[in-house]
């Protein structure tokens, strides 16, 4: 993977994610991690390779077809990117009213969930009145409100307290019970320790797994197994 | 709850305070246009009729009573000799108090002097056709009558009607480029609406909207102030024609063509808001459309 005519950021990465798997993302700033982010929650193509998710041939796709896959994807931002003008409640709404979910559900769905993350009193509050806590739980709901089959969080709990850090791994992790394969990049050991999930560790452009019994690497993952959720070579 | 809130706040920039008002100028330009170019037309249609079958002879007038001999043995004559002409369906001689009342214009309403020659009209039927030599017929008439004259209605109306029809065409011309000028402010827009909320359509593609669903964003937007900005001009427009309208009154009817709109001519004004709002429309859903085509 290449942005323009720079430097390949990801080469020869080959991976399979057996679906309901729990991983976290874990190296050094600059080793790719938000690039490999981007290219699984479909914001970017790589310009070489193949990724193949929910049996599809992202990279054979044509782009009119990808925004239901997009939807079944959860994805947590560092930097929230939350839309000021609209209240939290709003905010969390949007992946339902774009899939032109019914009121009712939006409304009873978006209320219990933003309670669940502690923000019940904020719900008409926009943006840029909350701190960046409750933004990044904001960002959170509204990744999680569709019930995504993938959820990708990129330093989801890099602005709140331990405490509150926990609470949403736990969330996390209860969707990941019901199924929904989980990737979450971060910096931060002592979650990776407290949950004990495998760590996928990219370094120098090589993607090692650490403590890994949910996933294969390079020539262990066969490509186009039934069970493949998401399928990576970049 | 508001889940009916835009995710896209495009009302909130620029463009809502400016665009109304220069569609509002193109709408008021393009319906005085098509305005002009609808009363035109009514009145190119009657010159046109009236280039088919019609000239006038005028004869040179007598300095004395009308009913005289001498006028009624030119009237008489020249008539007798038009009637015979092959393509010539009638001739008639227009009475005296008509052909005073054509001069009135220029001489006012009163008495004219009684020796004063007032010349003597022909009006002539023809054929629309036939093919008559007019000047061997002129000729013929200058035998009989010295001094006759034929007046060829059809060559000033011809060229009066050439006149029109080009006035029309640059009508049409001026609307078809305040309708371009139309489109490119709508593409304007629309690209600076997209620059301003680059952030927010990046990420409603990455949750899943369709193309579609962020242009309609854009589309209702364009619909607003295409039909905002449209009645606002169609209305600046009315109010214009309406007082071109009163200020004509004052104008001898005489001088100026017949100048009115029929019910089609209203109609069709009446769509420019409509086409204005469409135009703003199709514009920026083929804008947003065609840009969105770069995001993966």
């Amino acid at each position: 993977m290449r942005y323009g005519h720079g430097p390949e950021v990801l080469r020869d990465l080959t991976f399979r994610l057996t679906p309901g798997s729990f991983h976290f993302l874990t190296g050094p700033s600059g080793a790719g991690k938000t690039t490999l982010l981007k290219l699984m929650y479909l914001a970017q193509r790589p310009s070489r390779g193949e990724i193949e998710m929910f049996s599809q041939n992202i990279s054979k796709t044509h782009r009119r077809d990808l925004p239901p896959l997009r939807r079944r994807i959860g994805v947590v931002f560092q930097d929230f990117r939350l839309l000021d003008h609209l209240t939290a409640l709003e905010n969390v709404a949007l992946p339902l009213r774009i899939a032109g979910a019914r009121r009712e559900r939006i409304e009873a769905h978006v209320s219990e969930l933003l309670a669940w993350v502690g923000l019940a009193g904020q719900i008409n509050a926009k943006p840029p009145t909350l701190s960046d806590g409750e933004k990044q739980r904001v960002a959170i709901a509204r990744a999680v409100i569709g019930r995504p089959n993938l959820l990708l969080a990129d330093e989801p709990t890099g602005n709140i307290d331990l405490a509150q850090g926990l609470r949403i791994l736990h969330l996390f992790e209860e969707l990941n019970k019901i199924g929904t394969t989980v990737v979450i990049a971060t910096h931060d050991r002592s979650l990776i320790t407290t949950f004990g999930r495998p760590e996928l560790r990219l370094s120098n452009g090589q993607l090692t797994l650490h403590k890994a019994p949910s996933v294969m690497l390079d020539d262990d993952a066969p490509v186009g197994a039934p069970d493949t959720e998401s399928d990576k070579r970049a | 709850m508001s889940p009916r809130r835009a995710d896209l706040p495009l009302g909130g920039d620029a463009t809502r305070r400016f665009i109304p008002l220069i569609v509002g100028a193109m709408v008021y330009l393009a319906a005085l246009a098509l305005a002009g170019t609808f009363a035109l037309d009514g009145t190119v249609q009657q010159w046109s009729d009236s280039l088919r079958g019609a000239l006038t002879v005028q004869l040179p007038g007598v300095a004395q009573a009308p009913e005289g001999d001498e006028a009624q043995a030119r009237i008489d004559a020249a008539v007798g000799l038009l009637i015979e002409i092959p393509g010539v369906l009638s001739a008639t001689a227009l009475p005296h108090e008509q052909s005073q009342a054509l001069l009135e214009p220029w001489l006012g309403a009163g008495d004219l002097p009684a020796d004063l020659p007032i010349p003597i009209i022909i009006d002539v039927s023809v054929d629309a056709g036939a093919r008559i030599n007019y000047e061997q017929l002129g000729q013929r008439l200058e035998e009989v009558v010295p001094g006759a004259r034929i007046n060829d209605n059809g060559v000033f109306l011809a060229r009066l009607v050439t006149l029109a029809r080009v006035v029309q065409l640059v009508g049409i011309v001026v609307v078809f480029i305040v309708a371009v000028a139309a489109v490119s402010i709508v593409v304007f827009a629309t690209r600076a609406g997209m620059t301003s909320h680059r952030d927010t359509i990046e990420l409603l593609h990455l949750i899943g909207a369709r193309d579609n669903y962020i242009a309609r964003r854009f589309v209702t937007h364009a619909l607003s102030y295409g039909l905002a900005g449209g009645i606002l001009g169609l209305v600046l427009a009315a109010l214009t024609l309406g007082a071109l309208a009163l200020a004509a009154q004052g104008v001898d009817q005489t001088l100026l063509p017949r100048l009115s709109l029929d019910l089609t001519a209203w109609i069709a004004l009446l769509c420019v808001p409509l086409a204005s709002a469409v135009i703003a429309m199709v514009t920026a859903r083929m804008t947003v459309l065609r840009a969105l085509r770069r995001l993966p």
